[in-house]
């Protein structure tokens, strides 16, 4: 039982996932200086060039070098290869800019830079897959990593098409498979991953006990299904799937939310630490991204779309994976520094490793910006959008700060 | 031969580094003996089955009753997971802290 430990990788293997996961979060925050929001829409080559330094360079980096961590604890078996995870950051990473710059600048680096990430999460998907073929028993989070990582290869078959399409190699419906390739990847693979996640990590952090998951089993089949749905609705061009996808799938995340709730609301620790923090307003802003998306799927007004996008990509994802750092980065810190000295020397807890203050500043920033972007995006106002974006930008720089001073805490 | 108390007490030099207490007091050892042989057996719990620490958590239970206990010549961890633990198994103190 319970071999997490001893198949933990070494968190110089996960550090650089984190590091270059936060230096892209600061990068991807900057540059939205660049943006003119007045006449932006979401297929803009900037808006492309810009979700794939975000969700490549950040979200999937980050999750990522988690997983090498969460693997193991949560299935319970040892990883079939880590050491894999060696080459998948440096790939990803080369990959991931050779995208961004290939939106931007030279399409023909497009179809090279899809393939290196192809590559790198190919790799990702091969040593999650044997991983879980060692697990003898499922239950519903190892199910849940099952279909995402199923999800992620789907959507990365439908990215390297649209990489050849964009690139002019082959003759494709640009338009038609994006939905697909998004619906895939972001609601697949990130949301269905964030879902299995929090149930193991929301409980263990708050030591809540004693509730029921049925919202959450219900969540799991619905957005699934609402996925297969969209990807067959952007095939074969069905508006009825399409809304049936929609609909699906902002019933399931719903679901997702009330069981987080019940989760919160059976929690034992009180403390108003900046996890709880982060996770609160990351819940808040799913739902106010599902109250935006609902008025997004009936008035087809692309400042609503963009809104959706920006609340659920830096309110949600966003702040899902900064609270995480800060519970993830000292547990791993003090397990490789301090855990050897337990019983010879006082050692730190692990509350001790977190620069508190600095951490209420990353989030005052944040949260305020964010909360000012979306109502810049709402108004189509460029002004009150940039100062929503420099307050973020110094939110961003605090978690690259505290990133460092957690990893180097001595 | 060594008692239960005195294991209890060795045991409860083991904090939780994530929650801050220690095994004791947060109700995670449900049972502890000793036979004539110095042979100790701590029957204990975790907060979650997914608990990162878990086999490190078990060795410095382990360690601090061979350490701390006087004629102790083996000990055996018994991990369980029935009764489930929550928490109206730790100390009232705990508890309160907890919720402030």
């Amino acid at each position: 039982m319970a071999v997490s430990q001893e198949f933990a990788p070494p968190f110089k293997l996960i550090a650089p996932y984190f590091i270059l996961g936060v230096i892209a979060f600061v990068i991807s925050v900057l540059s939205l200086f660049g943006f003119n929001i007045i006449n932006l829409t979401y297929q803009d080559i900037s808006v492309l060039s810009w979700a794939h330094l975000f969700l490549l360079g950040f979200v999937m980096m980050v999750i990522f070098g988690a997983m090498a961590q969460l693997i193991p604890v949560v299935l319970e078996v040892g990883h079939f290869a880590v050491e894999l995870y060696y080459v998948i950051y440096p790939l990803l990473f080369a990959g991931m800019v050779m995208m961004v710059a290939g939106f931007k600048f030279v399409p023909a680096l497009l179809p090279y830079g899809g393939s290196v990430v192809l590559i790198a999460l190919l790799i990702f998907i091969f040593e999650t897959f044997m991983t879980i073929r060692k697990v003898k028993k499922f239950n519903l989070v190892i199910t849940s990593v099952a279909i995402a990582n199923g999800f992620l290869l789907l959507g990365l078959i439908f990215g390297i098409l649209m990489a050849l399409g964009f690139a002019g190699v082959i003759s494709i419906d640009f338009t038609s498979l994006l939905r697909a390739h998004v619906f895939l990847v972001l609601v697949g693979y990130v949301g269905i991953t964030i879902m299995g996640m929090s149930m193991i990590l929301l409980p263990m952090f708050w030591l809540s006990h004693s509730y029921s998951d049925k919202n959450v089993t219900y969540a799991l089949w619905f957005i699934s299904i609402g996925v297969i749905i969209e990807v067959i609705s952007s095939i074969i061009n069905s508006q009825i799937l399409e809304y049936t996808g929609y609909f699906l799938t902002i019933v399931a995340l719903g679901l997702y939310f009330c069981q987080m709730y019940v989760i919160y609301k059976t929690r034992v620790r009180a403390d108003k630490d900046i996890y709880l923090k982060s996770m609160i307003f990351a819940y808040v802003s799913l739902i106010v991204a599902l109250v935006t998306l609902t008025l997004a799927i009936f008035l087809h007004t692309t400042s609503l779309i963009l809104a959706v996008g920006w609340i659920a990509f830096f309110g949600y994802i966003g702040f899902m994976i900064t609270g995480h750092l800060y519970k993830i980065v000292p547990f791993l810190v003090w397990y490789e520094r301090f855990s050897p000295l337990v019983g010879k020397e006082k050692v730190p807890m692990l509350a001790d490793m977190l620069p508190k203050k600095s951490a209420n500043l990353q989030f005052i920033f944040s949260a305020s910006g964010i909360a000012v972007g979306y109502f810049g995006l709402l108004l189509r106002d460029n002004t009150i959008f940039h100062i929503g974006v420099y307050a973020l930008s110094i939110g961003s720089i605090f978690v690259l700060k505290d990133l460092l001073y957690m990893i180097r805490f001595k | 031969m060594c008692t239960k108390e005195e294991i209890f007490k060795a045991v409860s030099t083991v904090k939780d580094p994530e929650i801050g207490f220690n095994l004791v007091e947060l109700g995670l050892i449900y049972d502890a003996s000793c036979d004539e042989e110095g042979n100790a057996v701590v029957t204990m719990t975790l907060s979650t089955k997914a608990c990162p620490l878990h086999q490190m958590i078990v060795q410095w239970v382990e360690e601090a009753v061979m350490r701390d206990v006087e004629g102790v010549k083996s000990v055996h961890i018994d991990v369980v997971w029935e009764p489930q633990w929550d928490i109206t198994m730790a100390s009232d103190d705990v508890r309160e802290k907890l919720r402030m």
